[in-house]
């Protein structure tokens, strides 16, 4: 070689380590172009010759130290030459191999254990060529690096092999034949999931060769004939069938198989076998063809590789973005299925601006539309012959449209329409049954809400089994329901002046009886709602909604109450606790009721309460009002330590300074376990006109059987009432 | 001499790295070529990525979220354990509890007796899946249900819990799942909001849901959740005011936005014709909310399938039907909250009735969209924040136990939008405390809510302060088992 072509090679050689490496630093954003590729794909062809070359140069090296090779002259030059070939030859290889490696199919742990062998090889050789003249690069440093890079070289070659020929190539004929595992939607229910049982767990006892009982199971024929003891199985009854017998004897039974010492079923094989058995075993069925519910065919599913996701390609182009993008308005929503895909979905929007014109405007993109929704918008039979313009639609939605099916054969032209939805229309069970078996591809089928009834649905069904009609929800007034109980509509449940009792129930012809005693209302006698009860004081209302084809609904109970005089101004003297302030004396008179469960920040909305001190309110009428009771609405909580007031005070009078005490209540304690409950505690007294008055509530202190014994009960307080 | 050699040797070594030094970068300029967007500017991976468009062709193209706020309890729901009968008031084995890091309702507990369902369980379907005596709708739908068994979580308390699951960090501030949908599916009905929110409560104990759930985050605030309350005004100040009719309306939006647009030739900002954009969408929302909150038109089979309740506004029921309205009329994400499932005390009484609350209007939730041929591409999905402890929290008596928090396992399902239907899918220990079989993160979760709309976790990506954010922060992975 001279000078100046080994100085070129070089060169490239140098050039090459270094475009390697950039593209393994930047692999992720790397794209081959097409006229690239072609070279990436004589990676196959071309890595035959690094395999060789540095073979060759690397057993050269491996004796180059040798002292009749080293003075040899043409040894030297030969391997230097050689050796510089090969590396070159290897980066080609690489280089190439990276291209190819980027194309769709190459992937996973043995393309990775090829990759870096390769490259390791690559640049372990490079290394050796540069450094093979230095001093320190002796004898054991030129064998083992010649050692090493063999490694390499086999590995690169070996894991390069397994990705072209796959795993066992070479030992593949000799070895057993392993099962792949077949995709359900390919797979037959016999060959692919039946027989692999068979296959694992009976043959190596029951085949040509050993015909233990005489009985064979390596193929159908000898199958079907049985063994010494009779047929294997009787089709449709696996209890009366020989095989399932022998697998549920007890494992201690001589005659149970496989035998003891042997792989034992899985629970799942031997309900595989049963249900086989069961089905009448027919060698040619293939697993999809079974129901999507069957119990063989879940089962199975299990044990099969998922269905091939296939992608859909659609073989039209894709629209003109321009037109999609102006033929997209508020109501007409125009979108790609996806990134790239050229289908579009079309979804339409708005009663009042919908007219067939809508659709016929689509027409410069009726190729592309694959899905069309038209849910709820008047659409007429006549314009089904505008939506059969686009062509290559697979679902259309026309639930609650205005269609009567008289015209659907018009869809029955679209080649690819899948799904068609008509719950809610006027569809009739003659037009479908006429029209719905020129539909190609049809699958689902929605007839919920139609005049069909369920055997004419089930009809439809029978004479077309490539489609799933779906009824949905009739109620058949076998399973009644029970009805909620009613509610009222009394803006608030406080009132001051006679105010008339409103309840409602959502539901229409409901009837609704209530009683004002606090006894159950029933449906017999309690009276029955009519909007004219007038509530003139504080009362206790039960309520019951009854309609016919429901239960009655439960006891929904209603407390009103009068508070006649609200003051004019309100004052607290005392702070409330932290957790309870609501909105101060303020809430005390709101009309706004509190609920349970206040010990939570997050409900504690409309209680006041206090726990280390008194609740002392003071409340002032501009004119002084008659009174003769106040009442505080409180809640009782043994559990959380809410405890009504010890005692209650209520003072009265003319002026702020000169009130006197009218009454004091010492209202009743819970007992342990108590639920909880909101009582009012009234205090009456003598009627009296009074402009101020004042009321003390004092916690009490915890009882000796409470586990906060000692301490003061929290006082909780969300209204009052002035009578 | 000695010089020159040195000099020789100098400009030898020089020669050679200049020559050598073009050769690398030439190489690696070689290279650049096949690098397509080098020199495209910033347009970097997820930038390339429009928004509002699926990455590939999606299974389902709407969400239904069920959340049931407070954690149900798995072992009265779905997680079948008769071990823990049997175990009865048995201190759970220390090998089971391991270090998990307890609540401070539990943390100081002396005894941790465990404690199984108060109620019976039995199969159902041709799945077989076991389904307690508290769910008797749930039960009959079993065959269109992927029940999971196996979900875990990171967080012990509520508010991380709920917030982990919806937005993939525990802290907050992050989008929520709906607003992350929206931002990557765009719109399908351009008169309603992408991502609505409804909320009930039932009889048990609650715990608070707060809007930084349903937050857009540092996405755009059109990718906001809309709640819809249960008022006379289910969205709030869409209505006009008194005295203004359509028209003075319609001349004032249009008057407005001429101002706007003058605005936007001075300013150039991109946010003003973003909010004229809002402007008009509250415009049609007027006539298309008060349409589709509109119960009256409903058949009476509905009001049955669903409950009576469904026509109580406010309550799940309502929410279930009016959820499926608004999906129905393309809401991308409708997210349910429902509180009440916190039982930490006095479970058998209050998950009765919470159970009682929503077991029938989820069901007719799901055969519903079924009946309209809309479950295929409507994804529902049913599950609280985390699970229960096996063991009691509190006093163990005949009739009364609770359950603490408790992350390890927990049970949701799902329903349509591309999932299997009709299976069980993960196992937990026979104490119900660790999983056994096939765990799914929450992060797995989410990558999969989001395969199934179309796209891929990892490149629904958002740049916000220098950092790129997903819904699954640094993790997650589709679970395929479950993939129809």
């Amino acid at each position: 070689m001279t000078k100046k072509v080994k100085s070129l090679a070089e060169q490239a050689l140098f050039a090459s380590a270094i475009f390697i490496l950039f593209l393994l630093l930047f692999e992720s954003k790397i794209v081959v172009p097409t006229w690239v590729q072609p070279i990436g794909r004589m990676h196959p062809l071309f890595l035959h010759f690094p395999i060789v070359i540095l073979l060759l140069a690397m057993a050269m090296e491996l004796f180059r130290f040798n002292a009749s090779y080293a003075a040899n002259e043409f040894y030297r030059g030969f391997l230097s030459n050689l050796l510089l070939v090969g590396v070159l030859s290897a980066g080609i290889t690489v280089i190439m191999g990276l291209f190819l490696s980027k194309e769709d199919g190459y992937s996973g742990e043995v393309l990775q254990w090829h990759k870096w062998s390769g490259i390791g090889l690559f640049y372990l050789s490079c290394l050796i060529y540069w450094s093979r003249n230095r001093d320190w690069y002796q004898a054991t440093v030129a064998r083992s690096g010649a050692i090493l890079a063999v490694v390499f070289l086999i590995g690169a070659g070996h894991y390069g092999a397994v990705l072209t020929h796959g795993d066992n190539f070479i030992t593949g004929p000799i070895s057993n034949p392993s099962v792949e595992p077949v995709a359900l939607d390919q797979a037959l229910v016999f060959d692919h999931v039946i027989q692999p049982i068979f296959q694992q767990k009976c043959i190596s006892c029951h085949n040509p060769e050993k015909l233990k009982g005489e009985l064979n199971m390596a193929d159908v024929d000898a199958l079907l004939k049985g063994g010494k003891s009779g047929k294997l199985f009787k089709a449709g009854f696996p209890d009366q069938s020989l095989l399932l017998q022998r697998i549920h004897l007890p494992l201690e039974e001589k005659k149970h198989m496989p035998p003891t010492g042997k792989t034992q079923l899985t629970a799942d094989e031997m309900t595989l076998l049963a249900l086989w058995v069961k089905s009448k075993p027919d060698f040619k069925k293939r697993v999809i063809d079974l129901p999507p519910t069957d119990s063989l065919r879940r089962i199975a599913a299990t044990l099969l590789k998922p269905a091939e996701q296939q992608e859909v390609v659609y073989e039209f182009d894709a629209a003109d973005e321009e037109t999609v993008q102006k033929l997209n308005n508020d109501y007409r929503t125009i979108a790609p299925l996806a990134r790239e895909s050229p289908a579009l979905a079309v979804n339409l929007y708005n009663r009042n601006t919908y007219s067939v014109d809508k659709l016929k405007e689509l027409s410069d993109i009726k190729q592309q539309v694959v899905s069309l929704s038209l849910n709820k918008l008047p659409v007429k039979d006549a314009d089904l012959k505008t939506i059969a313009q686009f062509e290559n639609l697979q679902k259309l939605d026309l639930n609650f449209t205005d269609i009567t099916g008289k015209d659907l054969k018009e869809l029955a032209a679209l080649k690819h329409l899948n799904t068609l939805t008509l719950s809610g229309t006027k569809v009739t069970y003659a037009d479908l049954q006429k029209q719905i078996g020129d539909f190609k591809s049809l699958k689902t089928v929605s007839l919920w809400e139609t005049k069909l009834s369920g055997p004419e649905i089930q009809q439809l069904q029978k004479a077309n089994r490539n489609i799933a009609f779906i009824a949905g929800f009739k109620d058949d007034g076998k399973n009644p329901i029970t009805l909620n109980p009613p509610q009222i509509k009394n803006s608030s449940t406080i009132f001051d002046k006679p105010t008339a009792l409103q309840l409602k129930h959502p539901i229409k012809g409901v009837e609704i009886r209530f009683t004002t005693d606090g006894t159950e209302p029933d449906s017999v006698n309690s009276p029955v709602f009519n909007n004219q009860t007038v509530l003139t004081d504080r009362a206790t209302i039960k309520a019951r909604a009854f309609k016919d084809g429901w239960f009655g609904s439960s006891t929904a109970t209603f407390d009103f109450y009068k508070s006649a005089y609200k003051p004019d101004s309100v004052n607290l003297l005392l702070p409330l606790n932290r957790v309870h302030q609501a909105e101060g004396a303020k809430s005390l008179f709101d009309h706004k009721l509190g609920t349970f469960n206040a010990n939570s920040p997050a409900w504690a909305n409309n209680w006041t309460g206090v726990r280390n001190n008194d609740m002392v309110l003071v409340a002032e009428y501009k004119k002084p009002v008659t009174v003769s009771s106040v009442a505080l609405r409180i809640m009782v909580e043994e559990a959380t330590g809410i405890f009504p007031p010890g005692t209650v005070e209520i003072w009265g009078g003319d002026s702020r300074d000169k009130m006197k005490l009218l009454t004091t209540v010492k209202p009743k304690m819970p007992v342990k376990g108590e639920t909880p409950s909101i009582p009012n505690v009234t205090c009456t007294f003598k009627p009296q006109p009074l402009a101020y008055i004042k009321v003390v509530a004092k916690p009490c202190t915890l009882p000796e059987w409470h586990g906060g014994k000692g301490k003061p009960g929290l006082v909780l307080v969300d209204e009052m009432f002035v009578n | 001499m000695e010089k020159e050699i040195l000099e020789h040797g100098f400009n030898f070594n020089r020669r050679r790295f200049l020559s050598r030094l073009s050769l690398g970068l030439g190489s690696a300029a070689l290279g650049s070529l096949m690098i397509p967007d080098l020199f495209g500017g910033n347009n970097t991976d997820e930038e390339g990525l429009t928004p509002g468009i699926p990455h590939f062709a999606p299974k389902a193209k709407r969400v239904i979220y069920l959340f049931q706020n407070g954690a149900p309890s798995q072992q009265e729901l779905f997680d079948y354990k008769p071990k823990l009968r049997e175990m009865l008031g048995q201190e759970i084995p220390p090998s089971v509890r391991g270090t998990q890091r307890l609540t401070g309702m539990t943390a100081n507990q002396a005894s941790f007796p465990l404690v199984g369902s108060f109620v019976n369980f039995k199969q159902y379907g041709q799945s077989r899946a076991w389904v307690s005596d508290l769910f008797p709708y749930t039960a009959k739908i079993v065959d269109d249900l992927c029940i999971v068994k196996s979900m875990y979580t990171e967080a012990i308390n509520h508010d991380p819990a709920l917030t982990f699951l919806q937005t993939g960090s525990q802290q907050g501030n992050r989008p929520s799942m709906g607003s992350w949908l929206s931002y990557g599916l765009g719109n399908e009905n351009k008169n309603l909001p992408n991502f609505t929110v409804l909320l009930s409560r039932g009889i048990g104990n609650g715990q608070g849901v707060y809007s930084k759930l349903w937050s857009n985050g540092f996405l755009d605030s059109i990718h906001q959740g809309v709640q819809f309350s249960k008022g006379e005004d289910p969205v709030l100040y869409l209505r006009d005011p008194e005295g203004m009719d359509r028209h003075a309306r319609r001349d004032m939006l249009d008057n407005l936005a001429e101002l706007n647009d003058l605005a936007y030739q001075e300013f150039g900002d991109p946010e003003i014709t973003a909010k004229v954009k809002q402007y008009e969408m509250a415009y049609r929302m007027q006539t298309a909310v008060p349409e589709v909150m509109d119960l009256s038109k409903e058949p009476d089979d509905i009001i049955k399938l669903y409950g009576p309740d469904c026509l109580v506004p406010g309550t799940f029921a309502a929410n279930c039907l009016l959820a499926r309205k608004l999906s129905e009329n393309g809401v991308r994400f409708v997210q349910l909250y429902h509180q009440g499932w916190d039982q930490h005390g006095n479970l058998p009484f209050e998950i009765a009735k919470q159970a009682k609350d929503v077991d029938q209007a989820s069901a007719a939730l799901v055969t519903d969209l079924k009946q309209r041929g809309l479950l295929d591409e409507t994804l529902v999905i049913w599950g609280g924040e985390f699970g229960r402890t096996s063991y009691t929290q509190g006093k163990l008596t005949a009739d009364n136990y609770g359950r603490d928090h408790h992350p390890r396992c927990f049970t949701i399902w799902m329903a349509g939008g591309g999932i299997k239907p009709g299976m069980v899918y993960g196992e937990t220990d026979e104490l119900g405390y660790n999983i056994a079989q096939n765990p799914v993160h929450v992060h797995d979760f989410q990558a999969t809510v989001l395969h199934q709309l179309g796209l891929n976790h990892e490149k629904l990506i958002f740049k916000h302060l220098g950092r790129r954010y997903r819904l699954t922060d640094v993790s997650g992975k589709v679970v395929r088992d479950i993939l129809a």
